[in-house]
């Protein structure tokens, strides 16, 4: 399920108190996505007893967030069958590994985002995804050719 | 990773994938890398499972149980041999040998998976190419009735839709057209998006049917948007291949000599390839073996000298024509009707596996052998015809050509 801001602003308890260093509650659930801020960071929530069922909500809400890499994306390892889709279209795996990964077989280097092992995908390194970085772009390539939905992205 | 890192082969299925590493922890699989699921698990729990030998459910040693398979091949007036899909040719040679020898009838999973297309492909009535000329060359890449990404997991990323060839360095999604014919959306019909289309198929007669008249320039019945788009699409590039599973087998319903009509006649306008999209490891192998051997694919007695469908295993029990059967690396309880299966418990069944099966539940003679790939090594071919040199990992002195071998020595 992706994470929007507006789900999570939904259940902050939008009063715009600034207690965060925030100017509204909008930017606030906009940070929480990006990782940039932390859920406890909005004092009001932990502190105000009204506020109980909706933090216990955020908290179930927000935990994809830890488990995903820099970049947002999400490996379900259960789901995974190891076809290596996702290893041989990654266009930086292309560019890095153009006779192993570019042309669907072994890899001839270590220097990988993603790596099929025991018949399941692991994030080896994220800084190398174009989704990271300075000059980042919103790619998907991976979780499109992924028919069981073993790679997903945070934003869905 | 560096030159000189051994790959070793799976041999899980038809794509016989031979760039698999293995990190080894004594005389455990510690990693299995750029294997599948189904194929690393069968380095990394090669030990689980085991069969053991035995006489009629009852744990003996080894040579108790060859004698006694020994003893009951001598004494059959009618025996047939079933398997040999997941081992490899030289063992299945040793197999023929045997059956021969015995006047036995031989068989294997063909005769109701694919042999019917191995054979047409053997007697080139059909244009074939292999999985390296798919990967530099082709253009549309057409999956009928077959299921890839769940049957054969690599299929796609390794040998034909995503790799990057000589003539093909753009990516799939433009250098390649990918068509998909099912009857429902499977996992592999889910990938279809740019530069691609989906043919949900209720009749492949039909479809036949609707590229043949495209290309004679009629108005088909049905299917008639996707099979003008899919025929423009080919006459775009010069090398296209379609792959054929199950689906399309049985949904031919053994009009074959239409399905050549449309292959010759896809020729005419543009160049294409039929490669079987099968499952067994060495299902083509026994295939080609035999065929060298005797002219058919499967489904053969060496009594009469001929193939026919009543000397398919299948017809065989089901007649009650056979008084033994020896089975090599197969599991027929688990993959036919139990209506037919539980005559298996009636005659004398010999079992040859490594591992417990139902078949080796109710045999009444097991015999245990080695897993190929891990245990054995040999020659494989694969789906594509293409011959694999499997290594194994720990080479076992008791492997399927031992065995074979040793029960051969009844008709020597």
């Amino acid at each position: 399920m992706a994470i929007t801001p507006m789900e999570i602003y939904k259940l902050l308890p939008k009063t715009n108190c600034k207690k965060c260093g925030e100017q509204t509650c909008m930017s606030f659930a906009f940070k929480l996505v990006n990782r940039e801020r932390k859920l406890e960071e909005c004092t009001p929530l932990f502190e105000e007893e009204k506020y109980a069922r909706q933090r216990e909500k955020l908290i179930e809400y927000l935990k994809p967030l830890e488990e995903a890499t820099e970049t947002g994306l999400i490996v379900k390892e259960e789901l995974c069958v190891g076809c290596g889709n996702c290893v041989v279209v990654c266009p930086v795996h292309v560019e890095k590994d153009p006779y192993g990964c570019g042309s669907g077989l072994a890899p001839k280097t270590d220097k990988l985002i993603l790596k099929v092992e025991n018949g399941v995908v692991h994030v080896l390194d994220m800084d190398m995804c174009r989704r990271y970085g300075k000059n980042r772009v919103l790619c998907v390539v991976c979780r499109e050719n992924c028919p069981t939905d073993a790679i997903s992205f945070l934003e869905g | 990773m560096s030159g000189n890192t051994e790959y070793y082969t799976c041999a899980g299925c038809s794509c016989l994938c031979d760039d698999i590493e293995i990190d080894l922890d004594g005389e455990n699989a510690k990693t299995v890398k750029t294997a599948c699921r189904r194929g690393s698990n069968i380095f990394l729990e090669y030990k689980e499972n085991r069969a053991e030998p035995a006489i009629e459910g009852r744990k003996v040693e080894f040579e108790e149980a060859i004698k006694k398979a020994q003893e009951l091949i001598e004494k059959s007036k009618s025996l047939a041999i079933y398997g040999m899909d997941t081992i490899p040719i030289e063992a299945q040679k040793v197999a023929i040998e045997l059956a021969e020898g015995k006047e036995a009838y031989i068989d294997n999973s063909s005769s109701y998976c694919l042999g019917d297309f191995v054979e047409m492909v053997l007697k080139k009535e059909l244009p074939t190419a292999t999985f390296d000329d798919v990967k530099d060359y082709a253009y549309v890449i057409f999956y009928w009735g077959v299921d890839p990404h769940n049957s054969l997991p690599r299929h796609m990323s390794r040998y034909t839709y995503y790799p990057r060839g000589k003539k093909r360095q753009r990516g799939y999604e433009e250098d390649r057209y990918l068509v998909v014919a099912d009857i429902r959306k499977s996992h592999t019909a889910m990938l279809v998006a740019k530069n691609a289309r989906f043919i949900q198929v209720d009749d492949d007669l039909k479809l036949v049917d609707a590229f043949i008249k495209v290309i004679d320039k009629q108005m088909p019945e049905k299917y008639a948007d996707d099979a003008v788009r899919v025929i423009r699409e080919m006459q775009k590039a010069d090398f296209n291949v379609i792959m054929g599973g199950l689906g399309l087998r049985y949904g031919l319903k053994g009009n074959y000599e239409k399905f050549k009509e449309m292959i010759n006649k896809m020729n005419e306008v543009a160049k294409v390839y039929f490669i079987p999209a099968g499952c067994h490891a060495n299902m083509r192998g026994f295939n080609e073996v035999l065929f060298e051997k005797t002219g058919f694919v499967n489904k053969y007695s060496f009594k009469d000298g001929e193939s026919s469908l009543d000397y398919a295993f299948f017809e065989l029990l089901k007649n009650d024509k056979v008084d033994t059967t020896l089975i090599i690396g197969s599991d027929p309880v688990n993959s036919l009707p139990f209506e037919i299966s539980k005559k298996l418990a009636k005659i004398n069944t010999i079992v040859v596996d490594p591992r417990k099966s139902f078949t080796t539940q109710i045999a009444k003679v097991v015999i245990p052998s080695a897993i190929s790939g891990v245990e054995q090594g040999g020659t494989m071919i694969r789906s594509d015809g293409v011959r694999v040199k499997v290594n194994s990992l720990f080479e076992r002195e008791i492997n399927d050509v031992y065995v074979l071998e040793r029960l051969k020595e009844v008709v020597a």
